[in-house]
């Protein structure tokens, strides 16, 4: 079993942890049993004797104290050390621990010290005793009340019910606790007994081992991580012991502590993220490691994703409530609806990068249903996400970055609320042209349509005779047909070929994927998969594929053959994550006509046009002043400094304390009573306001239930308008892109305009709205924005239902008059960029040099530099799998992140520094602002945009022209069997 | 009839199954290439046809048309599940296809033919693709010397988005169980069939025997993908058969059987791959509308 097989691997304890005092007596455990068994009733004749002393007279000796204690170590050493009787099948109990059973001796122990008064140094004694005793044991221990009972009096004398545990017993007392856990995970039946005692005993809180644990569960450090792993084995272990999940969920604060813990843990991380590198748009693994405050959050998230993945139901469905009602709609709904940019860019990023670390399919869903249900004033949190992808530079690139990854969830529901709802009702395409929806273009029309629209100035021309040999040589240019062919090798199950060749876009843009904060990275051995952030195929191209031999392509025309290969993977990953979906959006099911008319576009979008379109030429400098100050240059990983932080307290925001006091800020209550500062927090208090807060919780998740329908209800409300479209006449528009060239001439610098088209027309949504205006104006994006941007929609063309994949690819269809399509989009950007190199004489260097960094760039995340590469992979593998065993998740923090991320951060300065060095080269004339300083940089910026989206451009259509081919030989996966849970 | 149920047991299975298991399988959508050494047979003159059918814009991408649209005909025949029907593209070119027919009940019933599709290299723009059969059935539309079929009678002028490939194949297994007379290629065979047709019926079973006599034959082209048969051997071909028949008994849409599908079902089974994620309420089109009942504490 796996447990168990983990369990082995868990070091009850560290070598550190003994101390010589109990080391010592261990010799004399050597000699037989019987030797033993007198030695340790010498030991208890001794102690007895003190022990009945003690009885008549009241107040102590200190030597009787120390008397016993020597006594005690000595009896326990040998009890420990005892191995079970062989031989004997009925009772394997060994002879000393059946004494103890008998005469009752470690409960008369403890009876004594609690008559007598435990003083902290005894209690700290005697915690270390039992934690020694219970981890070193050969015999299941617990499963004797002897044994267990008087373990959970003197637990019960430690912890005041006032106090909880004094500080100096904590570690103590987590490591003992622990120790009893996975004593608990290796015999079920002990969770039972501890059960069953506790009832007598106790009364409501009465797995006691379980509430204590609770309250370490957002400490941070081995502590914290002790508490988890101890309490994750509880979990696991009473999965399916209903009793116990029940007694969880309705007798202790296990899930509103979790659920809410994160909200104040939330609220501690860092509400600007300052980056040096203009491609950063990601959280990744190095970025977060160094912000100890992320760290702690992401432990926790860690640690509720693991609950969930082994809890009981009744535990996980009550955690998942907790999670949103306790910190979704609370704290990250109105996180990320703060107005400065800065906070939006922080809160995006952190969403994007929990959708990444989460692996459970409920979470994952509660996660899902707060973007798509939840709404914040009046918005649903998608809606206000979609928006900001039209706005400024870095906020766009985070929130692409987001939607990147809420695409590659392959969520039929995300994918109904963002684009397919708009598509239902087929009112985008003219009514003759319904039944093409599901036809594929099988003669390559709309692939050679796309690759049209490269432009010509694009297209690759013989280069001064100084250039010539790194000249790339274009597949097939030149060669004989039969070559060209030759390229295509049988395919083979062989493993990946280490690195492409040939970098094509997205390779390009692989760093931002391979290197990213994923939880979740492709599978080991497709590191080099582009196009599949969560897992991939194996790759179709042996190793000595003649695809890897192609003339080096140094130059950025890159291999079609490569884009072919990533558009099959694409559709295959997508298809296959899409076989279970209800529906196959096909314009027949479901039907167009009972399709609920989609919410109609905004009428205005104030904060759409609030938000500048473009990237913006006046930050620049003041960023640029940003990257050179000394601090950010002594940082060479994009640095996340910890500003305004909510003010912390002397213990840290890791501290019970500090929850409590996140938790009464939000929710106006009694102050918290007691010296928290040494004494530890009152648990009555802190149960006190939990079950406050539990309550408020409920309330608020009755509300925001009916809040949910109604809206639901509403916008199924409005009435249909498809009279309109179905009497208008079939008049065939020709939306050639050459037709209408006057608009891209006024369009080219004008700033946002509203989107989306007037009331009553047909819509595609505000995602492909926002999408296409983007797109549009990718002369004036970054090249970052464009790689992320074209990345996004190659995504979206990657879904097979016929009614996503003909809106975006194919090119024949006959859309309304009032609807854009990609080509529409396209034809346009063609034109400006044509128009742009009409007007640049040196446009083909340009281009040449534009072409060389990015490729340069490509090879730098595959240079395996000694530091890079190993680092990089080692973050990635220890986090392998969407569903990892119990032990990873525990293991997983016993191997110190520190060396890792040191490491990590060399080999990221380097690839960095190297980029943007070359980068600076490559521009120098357009850098260095002279004279006219501003207008002169805004000019060089607009300028290098142009010739950047060029490149983007042109491979972006190659891209589209693989996928539409691939689209067309795709077959679909039949639903997997049994795949209703 | 008899034959309809084992009809249903056969159908839609893709090539390979039939093929030699030494053969690589042919995986969907992936390029039969061609060797370092061999001659490829299409023709190098053949770009200047299809780079016309691709309105000239990119000759360099035509080579990768034609290819995709021939992968396209392919995938629509694997997805028409034409019953009786395997083919398979030669190794070499995608222009040449091999197939068998298995013929299940009438005239012809038992008869297992072999035959080769020859797609011309300006496809779709040109003529209907060939059909000629390893050996001259005894039929009137078979030319009883080349043992080609006559296909352009059922496509006088090959349309492209109309016709596909598929239907020719389709084609070539009706004039099996619905004869037809009017322009026969064999005019012995009609003169037999209006006149004497117990003569005509005992050349059939003799055609049909004469076919099925060259069954284990060495392939006529010899192709690495070429379709060969060999006697039942248990020791080879048993498991395959109890693999291939306890999948269909667990599921019923052949898809499952598809290669793609048990490459990625492996994967799947082995790999992280997230998938199926979906709450939506069969019929319906609203989001987290399939509500699992909330367990209530």
């Amino acid at each position: 079993m796996e447990v168990m097989s983990w369990l082995s691997r868990l070091n009850p304890r560290g070598p550190g942890t003994r101390t010589g005092r109990h080391a010592a007596p261990t010799s004399p455990c050597t000699a037989d049993p019987e030797t033993c068994l007198m030695v340790f009733e010498n030991h208890w004749r001794q102690v007895s004797r003190v022990l009945k002393q003690r009885e008549s007279s009241v107040g102590g000796y200190a030597d009787d104290l120390t008397a016993v204690r020597n006594h005690t170590d000595q009896m326990l050493c040998l009890l420990a050390e005892e191995r079970p009787a062989g031989g004997d099948i009925d009772s394997p109990v060994g002879p000393i621990l059946k004494m103890v059973v008998a005469e009752n001796i470690l409960d008369e122990l403890v009876q004594w010290h609690v008559r007598r008064g435990l003083d902290p140094d005894s209690q700290l004694e005697l915690l270390k005793l039992f934690e020694m005793l219970i981890g070193q044991s050969h015999q299941p221990l617990l499963l004797h009340s002897a044994v267990l009972q008087p373990l959970l009096n003197l637990l019960g004398a430690c912890v005041d019910p006032q106090l909880g545990s004094p500080p100096a017993l904590e570690s103590s007392l987590v490591l003992l606790l622990n120790q009893v856990c996975v004593c608990m995970a290796k015999e079920t039946a002990v969770l039972e007994l501890i059960f069953r005692c506790g009832l007598v005993q106790q009364g409501p809180t009465n797995l006691l081992i379980f509430s204590l644990l609770v309250p370490f569960i957002h400490r941070d450090g081995s502590l914290g991580q002790q508490a988890r792993d101890a309490l994750l084995l509880v979990m696991a272990t009473s999965a399916s012991n209903h009793s116990v999940a029940r007694h969880i969920a309705e007798n202790s604060y296990f899930c509103p502590v979790l659920a809410t813990g994160l909200s104040a843990l939330y609220s501690s991380l860092p509400r600007k993220i300052e980056v040096r590198g203009d491609d950063w748009h990601a959280l990744r693994r190095e970025d977060w490691m160094a912000v100890s405050s992320l760290v702690l959050f992401m432990n926790s998230l860690e640690f509720c994703n693991a609950v969930v993945q082994v809890a009981h139901p009744l535990v996980r469905c009550q955690l998942l409530d907790y999670l949103h009602n306790g910190f979704l709609v609370p704290v990250m709904g109105p996180a990320l609806h703060k107005s400065s940019v800065d906070e939006m860019i922080a809160s995006t990023a952190y969403l994007d990068l929990f959708l990444r670390s989460i692996t459970e399919t409920s979470l994952l869903k509660t996660f899902l249903r707060f973007i798509l249900l939840h709404r914040h004033d009046n918005d649903t949190i998608l809606d206000t996400l979609l928006t900001r992808i039209s706005s400024n530079s870095r906020l766009c690139m985070v929130s692409l970055s987001l939607f990147k990854t809420l695409l590659s969830l392959n969520c039929e529901d995300l994918m109904l609320q963002l684009v397919l709802r708009y598509l239902l009702p087929c009112t985008h395409v003219m009514l003759s042209q319904r039944r093409a929806v599901r036809e594929t273009d099988l003669y390559g029309k709309s692939a050679d349509k796309f690759l049209s629209l490269i432009p010509e100035c694009c297209r690759i021309t013989p280069a001064p005779s100084s250039e010539r040999d790194d000249e790339p040589a274009f597949w097939g240019k030149g060669k004989p047909v039969s070559d060209t062919f030759m390229d295509n090798s049988p395919t083979s199950e062989s493993p990946v070929h280490p690195r492409p060749s040939t970098p094509s876009r997205l390779a390009l843009f692989i760093r931002q994927q391979s290197s990213g904060g994923q939880a979740i990275p492709p599978s080991s051995g497709s590191e080099n998969a582009p196009s599949s952030p969560r897992g991939s195929v194996s790759s179709p191209l042996s190793p000595d594929s003649p695809v890897h031999q192609l003339p080096d392509t140094s130059e950025g025309e890159t291999g079609y053959l490569e884009y072919l290969r990533d558009a099959r993977k694409g559709i295959e990953l997508c298809s296959w994550a899409c076989r279970d979906w209800s529906a196959p959006y096909d314009g027949e099911n479901p039907s167009p006509n009972s399709a609920p008319p989609p919410p109609p576009p905004p009428t205005s979008h104030p904060s759409l046009n609030m938000v500048q379109e473009h990237f913006s030429i006046m930050d620049r400098p003041q960023q640029r002043g940003c990257l050179e100050s000394e601090s950010q240059r002594l940082s060479p990983v994009p640095a996340l400094t910890e500003t305004s932080t909510v003010p912390c307290d002397s213990r840290g925001p890791e501290s019970v304390e500090r929850l409590i006091e996140e938790l009464l800020e939000r929710a106006p209550s009694e102050p918290l009573t007691g010296d928290s500062k040494c004494q530890g927090i009152s648990i009555e208090a802190f149960h006190q306001e939990l079950r406050e807060l539990e309550e408020r919780v409920r309330e608020r998740r009755v509300l925001s239930r009916s809040s949910e329908e109604s809206s639901r209800e509403y916008r199924t409300a409005p009435t249909p308008s498809l009279t309109d479209e179905d009497c208008l006449p079939v008049e065939i528009e020709q939306r050639s892109s050459e037709t209408k060239p006057e608009s891209y001439a006024t369009g080219v610098f004008s700033p946002a305009r509203p989107l989306g088209p007037p009331l009553a027309q047909p819509y595609t949504g505000p995602f492909i709205t926002v999408l296409f205006s983007k797109l549009e104006s990718m002369m004036q994006n970054s090249l970052y924005v464009n790689i992320l941007l074209t990345g996004v929609v190659f995504q979206l063309a990657c879904y097979p239902q016929p009614l996503l994949r003909s809106f975006l690819l194919n090119t024949n269809m006959v859309f309304q008059p009032s609807v854009k399509s990609l080509i529409q989009v396209l034809g346009s950007v063609k034109n400006r960029i044509e128009a742009f190199a009409a007007t640049h004489e040196d446009f083909p260097a340009m281009l040449r040099k534009a072409r060389r960094f990015l490729v340069a760039r490509g090879k730098l995340d595959w240079s395996d530099s000694p530091i890079g590469v190993p680092t990089l992979r080692r973050s990635d593998s220890l986090i392998k799998s969407r569903k990892p065993s119990l032990g990873d998740l525990i293991l997983r923090h016993t191997n110190s992140p520190t060396r890792a991320r040191h490491a990590a951060q060399l080999a990221l300065a380097h690839v960095r520094d190297g980029g943007q060095s070359l980068h600076s080269a490559l521009f120098r004339g357009g850098a260095a602002g002279g004279a006219s300083g501003l207008e002169k940089q805004a000019e060089a910026l607009r300028v290098k945009n142009a010739v950047y989206c060029a490149v983007i451009f042109s491979e972006f259509l190659k891209e589209l022209a693989a996928l539409a081919q691939e689209h067309s030989v795709a077959l679909p996966f039949p639903p997997s069997q049994g795949a209703e849970e | 009839m008899v034959y309809e149920r084992s009809d249903g047991e056969e159908q839609g299975g893709p090539g390979e199954q039939r093929s030699s298991p030494a053969h690589p399988p042919f995986g969907k959508k992936q390029l039969p290439s061609i060797p370092k050494n061999a001659v490829p047979i299409t023709k190098a003159a053949s770009p200047a046809s299809s780079t016309e059918s691709a309105n000239g814009t990119h000759a360099s991408y035509g080579p990768f048309y034609l290819e995709y649209s021939l992968l396209a005909e392919f995938t629509l025949v694997i997805k028409q599940r034409l019953p009786g029907i395997y083919v398979q593209p030669s190794y070499r070119s995608t222009l040449m296809w091999f197939g068998v027919i298995f013929i299940r009940h009438g005239l012809y019933q038992d008869g297992v033919f072999k035959f080769t599709v020859y797609i011309p290299d300006n496809f779709p723009d040109g003529d209907c693709p060939r059909v000629i059969f390893d050996t001259p059935v005894f039929h009137p539309l078979v030319d009883s010397v080349s043992g080609e079929l006559d296909v352009r009678r059922a496509f006088t002028k090959w349309r492209r988005n109309h016709n596909h490939i598929w239907q020719v194949l389709m084609y070539a297994r009706t004039i099996f169980y619905k004869i037809n007379t009017m322009d026969p290629l064999n005019p012995e065979a009609v003169v037999l069939y209006d006149k004497d047709f117990q003569l005509f019926k005992s050349k059939v079973v003799d055609s049909v025997k004469l076919c099925n006599s060259h069954l284990f034959d060495q392939p006529k082209i010899d192709d690495p993908f070429a379709i060969s048969f060999s006697p039942w051997n248990p020791a080879v071909h048993e498991e395959a058969k109890d693999k291939m028949f306890a999948y269909k008994r667990l599921h019923s849409d052949p898809l499952l059987t598809a290669p793609h599908n048990q490459r990625w079902a492996e994967d799947y089974n082995k790999g992280p791959l997230v998938s199926g994620l979906s709450w939506v309420k069969p019929g319906s089109t609203q989001p987290f509308s399939k509500e699992d009942i909330p367990l209530q504490t």
